[in-house]
């Protein structure tokens, strides 16, 4: 999407409130006067980087990163479950770190990398392998909030100890009970990254 | 024996009735028991690629939010909806006066001369059961008023503009005191707050005759108090109309029921509506039953909502409306028991006293189970200012709840192992196990002792001969008290259902089932494959189902009652089995050899005596198509077969002959920290018979997953009620409070196979057992730990602390 | 959740503007994980006219030890502080504080910051839609005197008001045993002093003050701390009691004690009878039972809440056992 173009009638300059016809004229100003990158985008306006796609898009306030990568840009695999924080089944990984969309307001996270369950599937992680193979789900609604969990805690930590799986997956339920089943799909899935890096 | 020849309607029907007898297999197993078999839905599931119902965006799609009771009795007296309707964003308001719904009454699942009956309707308890009515008889309930907007909040936000005037009426939240004389009458016209029950009261054999055998008389009282299913997926439903078509996406376990039940409500021809019924975010049984309110009233809601606004509609719940229905267990029950000194149980009486809805007796297990000769079970239920209560994983909680405290106290002041006691009276419908045994005889079963098995393994696995211990008398090291427990019952396979599918075999030789079937996740398609793959002969992977679709038709049962399999099996092995006898038909031609000369294996079809005159299935089928452009060449009709399978009624396997064969046991091992009452599960063992399983990590996933469930309703799951207001607390998942992973230990899970079941190939439900014999489980190992009773569930530290002593109150 | 205008701020001088502009009507914003659950409940008679976020705001978010203190940025996530090696060194009640509170995922959305400033958790307080104005929103009566309270104070209401909602932090019982200050826009101040109870408020914070960090004094060299936690769940769960101690030994015997409550009281409750019987004490079992009991003596349960008297005798009793030098890691 590349609206932001054309989203304020009038391109002031926020420094020095010179008035340009374009945005982009707008922008070359800025860079080359004020010596500033990057540009304050027009009010409402978010840049995510979700899945390796840069997407920018005119956002409310009050809405949520779920309602931006859900409703809007399709990505199903972030789930509605609690819808307060108290889950995990909304869990995405930005800038590193797990952290449930359902309690996020997307127009805080401009700038940010998100990964979903979809980008990690995609992107053959050995943990959706692994899943499957341990049958780590059952209605599979909670499922990729654990996904995304783990790639978060393997990430950062390739070679967890079970007890570190079990810690990382606290703050996710499952109503189906599959809980035994993570630990061992998550360690499954270090090794097998390991194995792929030492290759 | 010449017997008269049969019609193809009577032959489907002969072909598809249960008959009592081993299904002994025909076919040797490949795929059918094994391990490693990879899961249908598992990538899309991983990958967050499943689809459910709340996923569903439709262009143009408006949203719907119903109006609830902010009180917990109140009539609407005066309604006024005109800020709402002005509101920006709204485009259609549906108010309870409107001509469309009126005084109608939602009409329930099938029972009855009418088929359609308000009786059944899943709020059977519920006296008015308007569509949308302006009488709320629990706080939450939804009534008044439904609007229809742009988006989720501002439906929300205009039903806040509703202004109305209620008259709040006196409010009663607990049963025994609804039924004392004095409290105020919650229906208008009726004499008492008693809800009519005709299972109130079974009685078998004379208990006082029994009481006058025993030589020990146990008495104590329990409770239960309301929890409920608490799905992951938030309900919703969606209705698009396109002229007089109406399209529906809905998540329900029993969407073909749904379907009928929409036509009878709105006058719109079954075959005018397509409906949807993606992935499923768990089920429970609360989604399963189209007559629940949350379903059957908001599917009729959203499909003249839609019609009105000429829009699609998706009429959502939040997470809070979720918790509008609570377990049909919520119990207080008084038990007196007579037992000899052996062990035998002579008579039990029970009394309860329930709320809103009697899920189950208490007694059906007795019945069904055990050899106790004198039984007499009362149970009464009463109107109270709280959500209807409904079946949630499953209808046997009381049933099995009552079992479970009835044989750990008679244990108890026998002084008896209460193994021994469970074997003492094993048996069926006051028989000992010599008429199972026959019975097993004479139907081919084998003449196995399941509920012996089940205990030796599960003694073995938790260590019991070491371990156990009497009450009250073992500190660990780390201070706190050892308990353990042990319950048993019968298997969970509820002997009903009805389903149909297809089995078609592609133009290039792949294999589709061909029916509509809900996924609670219990991995049930993957079962279906690889019974299609043995009977068919063709590898699993060449399989596919597609299941979503209601309009093809065939609908396999819906999941619940443990009676997914039980019946489905059934259904996909008979229409292979059909397939493969088209196939070999045709093949007959292609090989100039009769039928039953060939046979087909990883999908070569080929000659029995001279294996080596062979053909690929896909040559076999080339020209055999529903459709080819067959100018100039030659087609054949396509290779597709259809079944169907009933399995009884549920309920009635006694009335139908099929004694129960399978038993389970459940053994787990505790630790109570005697200063904070904190209860820690160290150990779970759950020893399930499931005469034979066709997908083994299926079988152990219900196992350890239902020990989650199980634990939580025994601990920590409880709906809690402002005492004075009626208003539901704690209807959010940070209060209401179930396990989470680092709760309890993984459970350990053994299965036997000892094809005893009545199922496919000798097997049996497995889906609602462990969950709903977990939770009694915990009052007899609390007692064993602390040697004091807290038989008042969930089993919270106030309550140990109390039968402690450590606090007064 | 119903709009509102936000405010991305970059410096907390213009926090400070942002919210003098806007007075009661505005509120700040760090990880979100409270703040936001309010506003999707509409549970506050009046609902924020803004946002303003305190993320965006560069440097807010550090640890590091200088001049004899930890010094914590308020903008920190919990779960950094929870992994942190320094903190865990040194500052045991605060790294089990944060670890134990919440779920991993909140603690990596969660600020140190925000943990401190959350709202009380009352049922009926929490209830969407503002379906019971009670005393802490302005209204007339409290509904869990009453009612069920089998979460709220053992230790009577505040005051004037007669409010009995416990203050639910985990991090704040282990920042008043560690003896920390606050640091805010415009003052600093002991975290024990922060907390006061008034209609829409949990601390003494002014409308346009915001905290912007936290000093935590390096405990001497025979000081040990530890942090317990009771609660239903292991994790995503609020305290239903928990309790830190600082205690510095000399000789085997206790020259000074810190020992703090939480979740008992409308605001963290200085357990100062416990810290008074082991002055001059050794470590062991008895003398902590009797510190918990001393503790306790004053607890006024309501009709529910008679099994938190008991638990909070006994996680006093364990942080102070967990405060032996040998002591092995507190069990609850
Ligand atoms: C399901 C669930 C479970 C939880 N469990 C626990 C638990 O076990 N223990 C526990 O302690 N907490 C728990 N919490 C509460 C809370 O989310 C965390 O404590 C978290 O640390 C709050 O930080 P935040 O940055 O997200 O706060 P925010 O939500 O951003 O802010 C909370 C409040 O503090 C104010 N505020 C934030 N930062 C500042 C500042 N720098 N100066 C002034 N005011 C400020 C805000 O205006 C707001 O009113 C839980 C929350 C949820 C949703
Ligand atoms: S305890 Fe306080 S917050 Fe809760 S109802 Fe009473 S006054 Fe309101
Ligand atoms: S849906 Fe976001 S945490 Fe539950
Ligand atoms: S698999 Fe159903 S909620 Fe986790």
């Amino acid at each position: 999407m590349k609206e932001g173009s054309k989203a304020t009638p009038l391109n002031l300059c926020p420094y020095c409130t010179a008035a340009f016809d374009t945005f982009e004229e707008l922008k070359t100003h800025v860079v080359s006067v004020h010596k500033t990158e990057p540009l304050p985008k027009p009010a409402g306006w978010i840049a995510l980087t979700v899945n390796g796609q840069v997407h920018e898009l005119k956002v409310e306030p009050e809405w949520t990163l779920y309602q931006v990568i859900h409703d809007r840009l399709g990505l199903m695999g972030v789930k509605m479950f609690c819808d307060r924080g108290a889950c995990g089944s909304c869990t995405v990984i930005m800038d590193g770190r797990p952290i449930l969309a359902c309690m996020s307001l997307a127009i805080e996270c401009d700038g940010k990398h998100i990964q979903t369950a979809e980008g990690i599937a995609e992107a053959k992680h050995p943990l959706v392998e692994s899943y499957i193979k341990h049958h780590t789900m059952q209605c599979g609604y909670c499922t990729p909030g654990f996904i995304t969990t783990a790639k978060a805690l393997l990430d950062r930590n390739p070679d967890p100890t079970v007890e570190e799986v079990m810690e990382a997956l606290g703050g996710n339920l499952c109503r189906c009970g599959t809980y035994p089943q993570h630990p061992k799909a998550v360690l499954e899935a270090a090794q097998t990254l390991r194995e792929e890096g030492s290759k | 024996m010449t017997a008269k020849k049969l019609g193809p309607y009577q032959t489907l029907k002969a072909e598809g009735t249960y008959k009592i007898g081993a299904d002994k297999p025909t076919i040797a197993f490949n795929r059918i028991g094994k391990r490693g078999v990879r899961r249908y839905d598992g990538y899309a599931k991983a990958s967050g690629k499943a689809l459910y119902t709340r996923d569903v965006l439709l262009p143009g799609m408006l949203y719907s939010k119903v109006l609830a009771s902010p009180f917990a009795h109140a009539k609407i007296l005066r309604l006024d909806t005109r800020q709402a309707e002005a509101y920006p964003g709204v485009r259609t308001v549906l108010r309870f006066d409107d001509p469309a719904i009126h005084g109608r009454e939602l009409t329930g699942s099938i029972a009855g001369p009418t088929r359609m009956a308000p009786q059944s309707a899943g709020w059977a308890m519920l006296p008015v059961k308007t569509i949308l009515g302006d009488e709320a008889i629990f706080e939450g309930q939804m009534v008044g008023v439904a609007v229809c907007a742009d988006s989720e909040q501002i439906a929300a936000e205009a039903l806040k503009r509703v202004k109305i005037e209620w008259e709040q009426r006196p409010i009663l939240l607990d049963q025994e005191e609804a039924l004392q004389p004095e409290a105020p009458i919650l229906i208008p016209g009726a004499d008492s707050n008693q809800i009519i029950d005709e299972r109130e009261l079974t009685t078998k054999g004379d208990v006082e005759q029994g009481f006058q055998e025993a030589e020990q008389i146990v008495e104590f009282t329990a409770r239960r108090h309301a929890h409920l299913w608490a799905g992951a997926e938030l309900p919703c439903v969606i209705a698009n109309w396109s002229g007089d078509k109406l399209e529906m996406w809905v998540h329900e376990q029993q969407p073909y029921l749904s379907k009928l039940i929409l036509s009878e409500q709105l006058n719109i021809p079954m075959n005018k509506i397509q409906t949807h019924s993606l992935y499923q975010g768990c089920s429970f049984g609360e989604r399963c039953n189209p007559s629940n309110w949350h379903q059957n009233g908001i599917n009729v809601l959203a499909v003249l909502l839609a019609r009105k606004a000429g829009r699609p509609v998706k009429l959502v719940l939040n997470r809070a409306e979720t918790f509008y229905g609570e377990s049909g267990d919520v119990m207080a029950s008084h038990f007196k028991v007579g037992a000899k000194q052996d062990g035998t149980i002579t008579a039990v009486q029970m009394k309860s006293v329930f709320a809103n809805y009697m899920c189950t007796t208490g007694v059906e297990h007795l019945i069904d189970n055990t050899r106790i000769s004198h039984l007499r079970c009362e149970g009464i239920t009463a109107h109270v200012n709280k959500p209807p209560a409904w079946w949630c994983r499953c209808e046997q909680l009381p049933n099995v709840f009552c079992q479970t405290l009835i044989f750990d106290h008679v244990a108890d002041a026998l002084g008896l192992d209460p193994t021994q006691v469970a074997l003492r009276n094993d048996g069926c419908e006051g028989h000992d196990p010599s008429y199972l045994s026959e019975f097993k005889r004479r139907h081919g079963f084998p003449d196995r002792d399941s509920l012996r098995e089940c205990i030796e393994a599960g003694r073995k696995a938790i260590g019991w001969e070491e371990k156990w211990h009497a009450p009250g008398t073992r500190r660990l090291p780390n201070g706190r008290m050892h308990g353990m427990a042990f319950t048993w019952s019968h298997d969970w396979d509820d002997t009903r259902g009805t389903g149909s599918a297809a089995v078609m075999i592609q133009n290039d030789g792949s294999v589709s089932i061909i029916a509509q079937h809900s996924d609670v996740g219990v991995n049930p398609w993957t079962a279906y494959m690889q019974i299609v793959a043995d009977e068919l002969g063709v590898p699993y992977e060449d399989i596919e189902i597609n299941p979503f679709d209601l309009n093809v038709g065939f609908a396999l049962m819906s999941p619940d009652g443990s009676c997914n399999l039980g019946s489905n099996g059934f259904v996909v092995k008979k229409a292979a089995q059909k397939a493969k006898q088209m196939l070999l038909d045709l093949a007959s031609e292609k090989f100039d050899r009769p039928a039953d000369a060939l046979d087909v294996k990883e999908s070569v079809v080929f000659e029995k005596a001279r294996p080596e005159n062979r053909m690929p299935l896909k040559e076999v089928v080339k020209m055999a198509t529903p459709m080819l452009n067959a100018v100039g060449i030659w087609t054949e009709p396509p290779v597709l077969a259809w079944a169907w399978h009933t399995h009884g009624l549920w309920g009635q396997a006694l009335e139908t002959g099929r004694p129960r064969m399978c038993r389970q046991a459940n053994f787990i091992e505790i630790e109570v920290d005697t200063e904070t009452g904190e209860v820690f599960v160290t150990k779970v063992v759950n020893v399930n018979d499931v005469g034979q399983a066709i997908s083994p990590e299926t079988v152990e996933g219900q196992m350890y997953g239902g020990t989650y469930m199980g634990l939580g309703r025994a601990l920590t799951e409880e709906m809690v009620w402002d005492p004075s207001t009626g208003v539901l607390l704690n209807r959010n998942l940070l209060d209401y409070k179930y396990a989470t992973l680092l709760d309890y230990p993984e459970a350990e899970c053994i299965y036997l196979e000892t094809g005893l079941g009545h199922g496919p190939y000798g097997s049996t439900g497995i889906g609602e057992n462990t969950a709903t014999m977990i939770p009694g489980l915990l009052g007899p190992a609390v007692y064993n730990a602390i040697g004091q009773r807290v038989d008042d569930f969930p089993i919270t530290p106030h309550k140990v602390l109390k039968a402690l002593g450590k606090i007064k109150e | 959740m119903r709009t509102f205008a936000h405010f991305n701020a970059r410096t907390v001088d213009e926090v400070v503007s942002i919210l003098r502009r806007y007075g009661e009507r505005a509120h700040v914003i760090a990880g979100g994980t409270d703040l936001l659950g309010k506003m999707k409940d509409e549970l506050l008679p009046k609902y924020p006219e803004a946002l303003v976020n305190i993320k965006s705001i560069p440097g807010l978010e550090y640890i590091r030890e200088d001049h004899g203190t930890l010094q914590i940025g308020a903008l920190t996530r919990l779960e950094d502080i929870a992994a942190d090696p320094l903190v865990r060194g040194k500052y045991n009640a605060l790294a089990e504080a944060t670890r134990r509170a919440a779920s991993p995922h909140l603690r990596e959305m969660g600020t140190l910051g925000g943990n401190i400033c959350q709202d009380i958790r009352c049922w009926y307080y929490r209830h969407p839609d503002n379906r019971f104005p009670c005393l802490r929103k302005g209204g007339g009566r409290c509904y869990a005197m009453n009612g069920e309270n089998r979460y709220h104070s053992i230790f009577g209401a505040n005051v004037e008001q007669g409010c009995y909602a416990v203050h639910p932090s985990d991090t704040a019982p282990a920042l008043i045993a560690l003896n920390a200050k606050v640091k805010t826009s415009r003052r600093t101040l002991a975290v024990e002093d922060l907390f006061e109870v008034r209609v829409g408020k949990t601390t003494v914070l002014d409308s346009d003050e915001i905290v912007t960090a936290f000093e935590v004094p390096t405990p001497a060299k025979a000081t040990k701390s530890s942090f317990v936690k009771f609660a239903l769940r292991k994790t995503i769960d609020f305290p239903i009691v928990n309790c830190a101690a600082m205690i510095a030994s000399e000789g085997g015997r206790v020259t000074a004690a810190r020992v703090c409550l939480n979740a008992v009281y409308v605001k963290p409750y200085r357990a100062t009878k416990a810290e008074e019987f082991m002055a001059g004490q050794p470590i062991n079992e008895a003398n902590a039972e009797a510190a918990g009991d001393a503790v306790v003596s004053d607890a006024k349960p309501l009709q529910h809440n008679g099994y938190m008297v008991q638990i909070a005798k006994v996680m006093v009793k364990r942080a102070i056992l967990a405060c032996r030098s040998e002591a092995p890691p507190a069990q609850t």
